[in-house]
């Protein structure tokens, strides 16, 4: 038992930082395609990775630790969301069930090495990036929690694993509107900590709008590189909890090889679809000004809010 | 009976040894010269603080003593009874957490107390205080639990005063202190008044015994959460608690804001749980309106406070708001009969009672030694301390990690276990619980967030980035007193956290709540709703993830290792000026705008034009103030109408000594009459 | 049709009633809200068919393409034309700040949740437990009509309070009272098709359709 969840952990983690960059690879293209250029190709993201690890780092005078330990938390938080999220199969390790306040408190400790990595640089930029990625942080938590309460209320439990189980053995509950709503609350979520328009424009260095970038705007070489593959994990892991909590067919249940199989496939593909649509859907929007952004984060707040009424008072 | 004849067991005995320790701490602070006044009054109070924590624990434990008497012998008419200290597991608790931050602050103030707060009144007002504050949750009857309650509040009144004659800001702190202090013991001294003559008797056991019922409990109620409310700094009796702890010295905020708002804490537990197990249904609903209400508001004055103390302040009372929100989820859920989930809740408040009193001393402790070493507490003031204060940058960052609730600290436990609490309500069979849990979640979720947000800023304005001022920049580390202290306090937020099972099994105790239970050696298994946390098996977890990451990290380091340029990039140039940086008021401004109507918050940007075009900018200020609602709208208006009050009082009593005399003839007359009749 | 069945399907056109009607609070886009105001009428059709068949009636039906006709094509049509004659396709009028009226939706819909219960009494067959539905429908419907100023978002709020009242009347009454819903409908049409009329006027006469403007009485 504990063997094969140890397994699972083992290839998560290696399926999660083999497809993060091809992920990348095609949602650029993807957009590039759409707008009528030709885009840098698939496997750009990681020669990208490659040059950028193989670079040495610079450091001004007066920088304390956080510069360097900043950017391998990063990576440890996407790592261990990849980790603990079930993305190949739903067997989990029996003292760290995937917890969903668990994941999403790692997931925040990633958020907070970025924020301060950006106030480390001492910069206006960084700051201003800090800042903002913060104020979105903080106003985005409600939708989370209150969608993950949404979903855990038929399951009876917070564990992610038996969460995507209960999802599988009844299909049904998949279209009630507790389920869609929370989903699309949880979508909202998802953009807005990995950054995807429209409350941040991952390609963009324009002063007024980054958010993101403006954090990272110091970091270089190495420490660039992990930061780099740090936020795309973050975008592979909860593009994949999307997944297979909307369409949480083809995970595994066991540690079998046919399973594992089937489950490895299942969530490469669904990954990779949901990320195309998502590129592909970027096209068609615009950047929300800042001060809107509360207004989206309200709207999803009030559908998760709504999706756990309903599912106390009628269904 | 005396004192020397009670039973000596490890309770009795280590209530009189708080007695004496605090006995000799005062002595030491009279008699011993001004240098090394410090040392020997700080160190019986360490000890008197050690000794709570051991004897809190052993009640805790469920070690009981036969109780220790104090006979009273005051020439009074009506017999009083002798004073009566037994505390019982809840006591305890709330004992040894008091003990415990008694011994960390007064460690910290050797090293840091200095002018008036060294001075024979400093240190003799710090060990009245200490020692009522310990003694307050052992008082087993109402008139032995004011009298401590008082001696807690008059001591603390004393030191906050200590800086009095040369900042103006503490006497209106201490003012606000007192009448807000004084306030809440009349509400106590009433409703304890009022559940004495139900009862028949002044102490508990007479009163949980009596099960009073009816619109007596719910009068006392209403008093006594007023009075309690008072003490623990909820919304809208706050304002004393962002004026006092940021003009207290730091090993005093530190002790207030985590030990002695709890106090006020313990009331309502002790009143909820054992005065008045039977309440009807409104009154949990009144907690968790006081308690989501004061978190809300709390953590967003926090988040935007330059302040580095009054952050922490407001940052208290939305943890207390916390608190109490538990409290009263928990009492919600035992009215409906989920007995299970109800446990888990009042665990949780117990939990976030143990975590906010661990981070919350590192806090004002890091706060302290940072004033100590740079004389600042403004935040836009203060920047890249971290290198110069590594000491203190390590503890404060640990546990700021602790009040923003990340793994794996004491406060991620904590609320962790409130979340899991809230979403295992049974909602479908009560509409009113069904209405209320919803809300509450996402009142709770958002201060999480926010409290995020604030500590963030707090940690990364103050510690990071470059100094903003020439005493930032001139910053050195604390001293070895106040370094220990502060480790210990982030041992303690670390530890915590890692070893929640055990923690949460002796808490259980308190609250008497079944279904909680230590698995894999340390973790957490709340058996009544079936789920787990084991921080250690998370952070090995993550060790196996973290220890090849640093291996390949060091690996490709040693091939192409860092470079030091003279300048970051800063946008093509060399950062010319640390007034370029993102200080803490605008780090929070997106934030102001967003709650720009419940922060009252007013911008003024002024700009000076050149005299020979309106073109040309000669300066710009920038002005942002944020007010606190409730103290515009509430308190002024009420003072006001005091003021009033008293100007017509004037006309009564103006000076003339042949008007006083007048009215001590009249007084005499109307006397004489009404005896004749 | 089992049991089950007709649950989840109860269930699945409620539920898009309501997501469309957040979505509507949500946005300011005035084709966006018309677009929304199609779904509610393919789910509120969707949940008359249910209905119906559940009660094995056989003109579940005619109704069913009815209201699928005058609420999801005729109407809406109608009011894309009204807004694409005056050129107005985004709401500027709103008198609260979106967030506040968002929040004050969730709000709604938690009181209409609420008052369900006790107006329902002890009745659990799957239809009258989505009743809450409808009278969250209703309840958003009047906030929009409070909150909004422009003249073609009112009538969406309108049409968004109707639907409601068309929800509840099925799912209370089980069977289907033809007549009675028909009539309404109708009703409803000509009300949109002259108001429809009247925004364009408005627009041609005053420069703008707010209707908060619109505060003398001409006799």
């Amino acid at each position: 038992m504990t063997i094969d969840s140890v397994v699972v952990i083992v290839i998560q983690l290696v399926l999660a930082v083999a497809v993060t960059p091809v992920l990348i690879g095609v949602m650029r293209t993807t957009r590039a395609r759409l707008e009528g250029r030709v885009g840098g190709g698939i496997g750009q993201p990681w020669r990208d990775l490659r040059k950028l690890l193989a670079k040495e780092p610079t450091r001004a005078p007066g920088s304390t630790p956080v510069l360097t330990v900043a950017p391998i938390l990063l990576m440890t938080s996407s790592l261990l969301l990849c980790a603990l999220i079930p993305l190949a199969s739903t067997l989990a390790l029996a003292s760290i069930p995937g917890d969903l306040f668990v994941v999403v408190s790692v997931l925040l400790l990633g958020t907070v090495a970025l924020a301060l990595l950006g106030l480390e640089s001492g910069t206006a930029f960084g700051g201003m990036g800090s800042s903002r990625h913060m104020v979105i942080a903080a106003l985005v938590e409600p939708t989370v929690l209150l969608s993950i309460y949404a979903l855990s209320v038929p399951a009876g439990t917070s564990a992610l694993a038996a969460i995507v189980q209960t999802r599988r053995a009844e299909p049904a509950s998949l279209l009630n509107p507790v389920s869609l709503l929370a989903i699309v609350a949880l979508v909202v979520v998802v953009i807005a900590e990995t950054g995807r328009l429209p409350v941040d424009n991952p390609s963009t260095h324009l002063e007024l709008t980054m958010i993101h970038e403006a954090m990272i705007l110091e970091s270089g070489g190495r420490d660039l590189g992990w930061l780099e593959l740090g936020s795309w994990l973050r975008l592979t892991a909860l593009l994949g909890l999307v997944a297979n909590l909307a369409l949480p067919w083809g995970i595994g249940q066991d540690a079998s090889p046919l399973t594992l199989g089937v489950g490895i496939v299942a969530i490469t593909v669904k990954v990779l679809v949901l990320g195309s649509v998502l590129a592909a859907a970027e096209v068609f929007i615009a950047k929300l000004r800042l001060f809107r952004v509360p207004e989206l984060l309200a709207g999803s707040f009030v559908l998760a809010f709504l999706s756990v009424s309903a599912s106390y008072l009628v269904f | 009976m005396t004192v020397l004849e009670s039973a000596i067991n490890l309770v009795d005995a280590g209530l009189l040894a708080q007695l004496l320790l605090g006995a000799l701490a005062i002595l030491a602070a009279v008699v011993a010269p001004s240098r090394l006044r410090s040392l020997l009054a700080g160190a019986p109070i360490v000890c008197a603080g050690i000794a709570a924590a051991a004897t809190g624990t052993a009640a805790l434990l469920g070690g009981v003593g036969t109780g220790l008497r104090i006979p009273v012998a005051l020439p009074l008419t009506v017999p009083l009874e002798p004073l009566l200290l037994a505390p019982d597991q809840l006591g305890g608790l709330f004992m040894a957490l008091a003990g415990v931050v008694v011994a960390l602050a007064a460690l910290f103030g050797i090293g840091y107390a200095h002018g008036p707060a060294a001075s024979r009144t400093g240190w003799t007002a710090f060990a009245v205080f200490a020692v009522g504050m310990q003694l307050v949750p052992a008082a087993a009857d109402a008139v032995t639990f004011l009298l401590a309650w008082e001696l807690m509040a008059g001591g603390s009144t004393v030191l906050l005063l200590a800086d009095h004659a040369t900042r103006e800001p503490v006497r209106r702190a201490t003012i606000w202190y007192a009448v807000m202090t004084h306030l809440s013991f009349l509400f106590l001294l009433a409703g304890f008044g009022v559940l004495t003559a139900a009862a028949g008797g002044t102490s508990w056991a007479t009163m949980a015994a009596a099960s009073v019922a009816g619109p007596a409990a719910s009068l006392a109620f209403v008093l006594l959460i007023a009075g309690f409310a008072t003490k623990a700094g909820l919304v809208p009796v706050h304002v004393w608690l962002p004026q006092a702890h940021p003009e207290a010295p730091s090993h005093m905020s530190a002790a207030m804001s985590a030990a002695m708002v709890k106090m006020g804490v313990y009331g309502i537990l002790l009143l909820i749980l054992r005065l008045l197990p039977d309440g009807p249904r409104w009154w949990s609903i009144v907690l968790i309106a006081l308690g989501a209400g004061s978190a809300l508001y709390g953590i967003l004055q926090a988040s935007v406070q330059a302040d580095l103390k009054k952050l922490l302040a407001y940052s208290t009372t939305e943890n207390i708001g916390l608190i109490t929100t538990a409290i009263g989820v928990g009492l919600l859920l035992r009215d409906a009969g989920q007995n299970g989930v109800a446990d888990v809740a009042l665990v949780a408040a117990l939990l976030l009672a143990v975590s906010h009193a661990a981070f919350k001393s590192v806090l004002f402790l890091g706060a302290g030694s940072v004033l100590h070493a740079t004389g600042e507490r403004d935040l836009d003031l203060l920047g890249g301390l971290a290198a110069r204060m590594p000491w203190t940058s390590v503890t404060f960052g640990i546990g700021a990690l602790g009040a923003a609730a990340l793994p794996v600290t004491s406060g991620f436990v904590a609320e962790w276990a409130l979340l899991q609490s809230l979403i295992h309500v049974d909602a479908r069979a009560d509409r009113l619980i069904a209405i209320v849990i919803p809300i509450t979640m996402g009142v709770v979720a958002l201060t999480v967030g926010l409290g995020l947000l604030t500590f963030v800023k707090a940690y990364g304005i103050g510690f990071l980035a470059r100094p903003r001022t020439q005493a930032a920049a001139e910053a050195h580390e604390a001293g070895p007193a106040m370094r220990v202290a502060m480790v210990l306090g982030a041992v303690l937020v670390v530890g915590l956290g890692l070893v929640p099972g055990p923690l949460a099994q002796a808490l259980a105790g308190a609250v008497s709540a079944g279904g909680v239970s230590t698995t894999g050696g340390a973790g957490l298994l709340l058996s009544t709703v079936d789920v787990v946390l084991n921080p250690v098996a998370l952070t090995l977890l993550t060790l196996g993830i973290l220890i090849p990451l640093v291996a390949m990290n060091a690996v490709l380091a040693r091939r192409h290792p860092r470079r030091d340029v003279d300048l970051a990039w800063g946008c093509g140039g060399e950062r010319i000026s640390p007034r370029m940086e993102y200080n803490a008021t605008s780090y929070s401004e997106p934030l102001v705008r967003v709650f720009r109507s419940s922060l009252q918050a007013s911008q003024l940007v002024d700009v000076v034009r050149h005299d020979q075009s309106p073109l040309l900018v000669e300066q710009m200020t920038f002005t942002q103030a944020t007010g606190d609602v409730i103290e515009d709208r509430l308190y002024l208006p009420a003072t006001r109408w005091a003021g009033r009050l008293g100007d017509l009082a004037r006309t009564v009593q103006n000076g003339s000594i042949h008007r006083y005399v007048g009215f001590s003839f009249a007084a005499l007359v109307l006397v004489l009459v009404l005896v004749a009749l | 049709m089992s049991n089950d069945l007709y649950q989840q399907l109860i269930a699945t056109t409620t539920g898009l009633l309501l997501l469309a009607a957040v979505l509507q609070i949500w946005g300011r886009s005035i084709v966006r809200a018309i677009g929304l105001l199609v779904v509610q009428g393919i789910a509120l059709a969707g949940l008359v068919l249910t209905v119906g068949l559940h009660a094995g009636e056989g003109s579940a039906f005619l109704v069913a393409g009815l209201l699928l006709v005058v609420k999801a094509v005729v109407m809406p049509w109608a009011m894309l034309r009204s807004a694409r004659m005056i050129g107005v396709t985004r709401e500027h009028s709103a008198r609260v700040k979106p967030a506040v009226e968002l929040i004050g939706a969730a709000g709604l819909t938690l009181l209409a949740y609420a008052v369900s219960g006790p107006i329902l009494g002890n009745r659990t067959d799957p239809a009258s437990q989505a009743v809450p539905v409808g009278v969250s429908l209703v309840l958003l419907g009047f906030w929009q009509l409070l909150v909004r100023g422009s003249a073609i978002t009112q009538l969406v709020g309108f049409l968004m309070l109707d639907n409601g009242i068309a929800a509840i009347s099925f799912l209370t009454s089980g069977g289907l009272p033809l007549v009675v819903e028909l009539g309404a409908t109708l009703d409803v049409l000509l009300v949109v098709l002259i108001l429809g009329v009247l925004v364009v006027r408005l627009q041609a006469e005053q420069g703008h359709i707010d209707i908060s403007e619109l505060r003398e009485l001409h006799d």
